[in-house]
């Protein structure tokens, strides 16, 4: 064998490694949705706690929706490998809900729950949440959305009523539904890219 | 000049080569998605991952998830070992003929 067709061989075979490589990392996660269902269930939420004035309004979509995540993404993840990266990413996630959940259910049972400490609470755990998950990521979009929340935890802590009802849904509507639909579509692209890629 | 290291045989294969790098990126895979992303047929893909294992570079489990068969392989510390030896060789042998 001639030392050119030597080394062909041999770059061949390094750029499948880097092939097989991006192949490896692209998982099958499409977490798109997430965000625009906690996005709705957050709306629906607020909306039944305001004008139903039911106590009950935020435990339960909280948990319907936990639920509803629970069972979309093990019938996601069926068949498909974890990786670290995602296992990284996923337990912040999981972290930054069960955290949640407890804080503002011992904030209710106390009496001492009110809007503009539920607001500072749930900002600034999207915004850690969705910070470091933009960090392990490299994901600029994200960051923009932690730092969305984080501007309505700011907001919480020194606006009016009025100016933490607005920058909450402004939150929820940036840095959940807004997010997750742009999040949809990058998936659902990058996904006809490698259909293309893989005929 | 210095000797040019050989190419670990047993990962030079383009199937197999594939076949590791994609395991060094996850904790474990079924045959399925090693499958998939090969595009491997089930009896070449069968018998390249069994040279894997017989050179201790995979380990294989299997088991039944509700009533169903499943092959889980997963990349041992010498399969690791051995693909960064093969990658750093490639280089030098790169390095050499360019």
């Amino acid at each position: 064998m001639s030392t050119d067709s030597n080394a062909m061989e041999l770059t061949e075979r390094l750029k499948l490694i880097e092939d097989m490589i991006a192949e490896g990392r692209h998982g099958q996660e499409s977490w798109g949705w997430s965000f625009v269902l906690w996005g709705v269930a957050y709306s629906i939420a607020t909306a039944w706690a305001t004008w139903g004035r039911s106590n009950l309004a935020w435990p339960v979509t909280m948990i319907a929706a936990g639920a509803v995540t629970g069972v979309v993404a093990s019938r996601m993840g069926h068949g498909h490998p974890e990786t670290t990266l995602g296992r990284a990413v996923g337990a912040v996630w999981m972290a930054m809900g069960i955290s949640l959940m407890i804080v503002l259910m011992c904030l209710a049972a106390s009496g001492r729950y009110d809007g503009h400490v539920f607001v500072a609470i749930v900002g600034a755990m999207l915004g850690t949440a969705n910070a470091t998950s933009a960090i392990i990521l490299k994901w600029k979009m994200q960051f923009a959305c932690a730092l969305v929340w984080i501007a309505a935890c700011v907001t919480a802590c020194f606006g009016s009523d009025t100016a933490v009802a607005v920058a909450f849904f402004a939150a929820i509507f940036f840095g959940q539904i807004l997010f997750g639909i742009y999040t949809m579509v990058l998936e659902s692209r990058r996904r006809r890219q490698r259909g293309a890629a893989h005929a | 000049m210095p000797e040019l290291p050989d190419l670990n045989p047993v990962i030079h294969g383009k199937l197999r080569l594939a076949l590791l790098t994609l395991l060094t990126g996850v904790e474990e895979a079924e045959f399925t998605w090693l499958r998939g992303k090969t595009g491997a047929t089930d009896g070449n893909l069968g018998a390249q991952l069994l040279k894997l294992e017989e050179a201790g570079y995979v380990a294989v489990e299997k088991k039944f998830v509700q009533r169903k068969p499943q092959t889980l392989y997963r990349m041992t510390e010498s399969g690791r070992t051995a693909l960064t030896e093969y990658v750093q060789a490639l280089k030098q042998l790169l390095g050499a003929a360019l």
